[in-house]
């Protein structure tokens, strides 16, 4: 009896909310309902007779804003739709348009960078072996290729036979020692020393040129040996 | 007292200082006999007295002393009373006297008068006119070198310029031009690359070599003041040229070719014709051509026999000879002005010194010795000094000497300094 006392009017009122509440549409209830809407509409329009109300408006809400109203069948323009359908399909096109061009030109783009990323690497390699166009030296008044300068002047001659387009100036220098003009036709003769010595190891005499600079750029400018040694040289330029 | 030593000592060393420099540009005094000139102060007027005492009598001053033949004494004698007689009690032959008037119009008058003070008659009258853009030097030289032909015969070279090749940077050399006496720098080439081997024609025409097209060309002036254009080669590659020497008459030009086996070759080019001949023969190294005056012969550095050595030939190529003997390495002829004597450089002792050879006596003489080497001898006009280049001061500058090699001045104090050419003509 003692918990009689809340359950027995608990129940009643639940019993009593339950009958008076409408259970609520089930998804199923408002697919229908909205088939029927659509149908009644669809088929308002086969028989030709467009429909005066907005069958989503309450009349209330109809009668509050009759604008609502007016823009729902009095509006319909064949002409203009079919423009609009007719614009939405060529606004498609050219967007797929755009598309296909950007998507040709990054491929475009891609190749591009594969290709200059080819050729950098390939002017890389080129400038790495370059790196075998390295300076001789000669003794003082002599123009003879040295013993130890014979390894440098093939991988000269290695580069050129790998790289067939490659174009070298052969430079003649001198040391201080000597009148300004007679080292300039030494320069001149050092210069073609190396350039014998190339053509024996069977590169194209085609593709040197040669020039003297005689004693006129120094790389070092101490009067001593050590000095005039390295300034006693056959340098190769790329042209 | 202790205050007053110092001072002393300071001042005595001040002098010491002074005067090393004044001796350091006049290595060593000639010691031959030279005409003593006395020189009064100038009679000035529309001029500052001090710009005259600088620009003007200065420079005479210097530019006598530099002749080799005048003694220039100085001083101040009264000059109204028996001036001749004063002046040679103080020991003056010839007595110069100077009035310097400048115009309002800014024309400059100079009226200068040389007494013999023993005989006590003018040996010597000359008015000059300058328009105002004329400085004061140039009259100075003027009157220097009018005095000089007086005494000797032949003009002095006071007003002569020196045309020579200066580094501007590495790789970078260009042509400037100075005044005999160190003054009045100019640079006359803007190329910006490697310029060499200046050679001034008798009328002051330039002919040199420039790398600024990547291989050497032979550029010049073709007429006088003429724009600097490319003289050889007209087109094509040219080869390994070099060393452009005008012939006397400035109407060819002596070069050099290198060829690519290694020889290098003199070549004479007809300027109007615009063809090149070949004179050697393609065997070794023949380089340096000097033309004698009157342009029939050629001196040239040939190594045919080896070493570097000078030889003479016809201006075709025949009649071929050497013409030194001793020494390992004899270079850079240099025919003088009357024809008489060669200037070269020899190798001696590890460095290059200056001979000059007497064609008539067939003997080679020293001119410089020392540690420094010397390179690159150039005759006056007047063929009483060699300009040369020389590193006895570090770097190469450019000195003068007399042809006894005791009277060495440096011209200028610009490092870097090559292949000077000594010119009446620009």
């Amino acid at each position: 009896m003692r918990y009689g006392t809340y359950l027995v009017p608990a129940a009643i009122v639940l019993t009593l909310g339950s009958l008076a509440c409408k259970p609520p549409k089930t998804a199923e209830e408002i697919k229908q309902e909205t088939q029927a809407a659509f149908n009644e509409g669809a088929q308002a329009f086969k028989d030709g007779k467009a429909r005066t109300t907005n069958p989503y408006l309450s009349e209330k809400e109809a009668k509050e804003n009759p604008h609502k109203m007016q823009g729902w069948y009095d509006g319909w323009d064949k002409a203009k739709a079919d423009k609009d359908a007719a614009d939405k399909a060529a606004a498609e096109k050219a967007a797929a348009d755009e598309a296909a061009r950007k998507a040709a030109a990054e491929k475009a783009a891609a190749e591009e960078a594969a290709r200059k990323a080819a050729e950098a690497e390939k002017a890389a390699a080129f400038k790495k072996a370059a790196e075998a166009l390295k300076t001789i030296h000669f003794d003082y008044d002599k123009s003879d290729i040295k013993e130890a300068d014979r390894a440098l002047l093939q991988g000269i001659a290695d580069f050129m036979k790998a790289y067939p387009a490659a174009k070298v100036e052969i430079e003649g220098h001198c040391d201080e020692r000597g009148t300004n003009e007679y080292n300039l036709a030494l320069g001149n003769r050092r210069a073609a020393a190396a350039l014998a010595y190339l053509k024996t190891l069977g590169v194209d005499e085609a593709r040197f040129t040669t020039i003297s600079f005689g004693k006129e750029k120094p790389v070092c400018t101490e009067a001593k040996e050590a000095c005039w040694g390295q300034n006693r040289r056959g340098e190769f330029k790329l042209k | 007292m202790p205050r007053f030593l110092v001072r002393t000592f300071l001042c005595t060393l001040a002098t010491l200082i002074l005067q090393a420099q004044q001796t350091e540009v006049v290595l060593s005094a000639s010691s031959s006999a030279k005409l003593v000139l006395g020189m009064a102060p100038p009679k000035v007027s529309g001029l500052d007295e001090a710009q005259v005492a600088a620009e003007f009598t200065a420079v005479v001053r210097r530019d006598l002393d530099e002749t080799g033949v005048f003694a220039v004494l100085q001083e101040r004698l009264p000059s109204d009373t028996a001036p001749a007689k004063a002046w040679k009690e103080a020991g003056a032959q010839w007595l110069l006297t100077v009035r310097l008037t400048r115009a309002t119009t800014g024309d400059l008058q100079l009226e200068a008068s040389a007494l013999d003070t023993a005989a006590e008659k003018a040996v010597f009258t000359k008015p000059y006119k300058a328009d105002r853009l004329v400085p004061l030097r140039r009259l100075a030289h003027a009157l220097a070198d009018d005095l000089v032909a007086r005494l000797t015969g032949e003009r002095g070279v006071a007003s002569s310029r020196v045309v020579f090749v200066r580094e501007m940077a590495p790789g970078v050399k260009e042509l400037f031009q100075i005044d005999r006496d160190g003054a009045n720098l100019i640079q006359l080439t803007r190329h910006g690359s490697l310029t060499l081997a200046p050679s001034v024609a008798p009328d002051g025409r330039l002919a040199y070599v420039t790398y600024k097209g990547g291989a050497p060309e032979i550029w010049g002036q073709r007429r006088r003041d003429g724009a600097h254009e490319k003289l050889y080669p007209l087109s094509g590659a040219g080869g390994m040229v070099s060393t452009p020497i005008w012939s006397p008459d400035g109407r060819r030009l002596a070069f050099v070719q290198g060829d690519r086996r290694g020889n290098s070759d003199i070549m004479i080019l007809d300027l109007e014709a615009g063809r090149a001949r070949r004179l050697t023969d393609g065997n070794g190294i023949n380089t340096e051509p000097s033309w004698n005056p009157n342009g029939t012969q050629i001196a040239f550095t040939s190594d045919r026999e080896g070493g570097p050595q000078v030889f003479l030939m016809q201006d075709d190529g025949s009649n071929l000879r050497r013409l030194t003997g001793e020494g390992q390495y004899n270079a850079s002829p240099a025919w003088s002005p009357n024809g008489a004597m060669i200037a070269y450089v020899s190798r001696f002792e590890g460095k290059f010194d200056l001979f000059i050879y007497k064609l008539g006596e067939g003997k080679a003489y020293q001119i410089t010795t020392g540690v420094s080497t010397s390179e690159s001898p150039a005759w006056s006009p007047d063929e009483r000094r060699l300009v040369f280049t020389s590193n006895r001061f570090g770097s190469a500058q450019i000195f003068t000497t007399d042809l006894s090699g005791r009277q060495v001045v440096r011209m200028t104090e610009l490092p870097g300094c090559q292949s000077p050419k000594w010119t009446r003509g620009r």
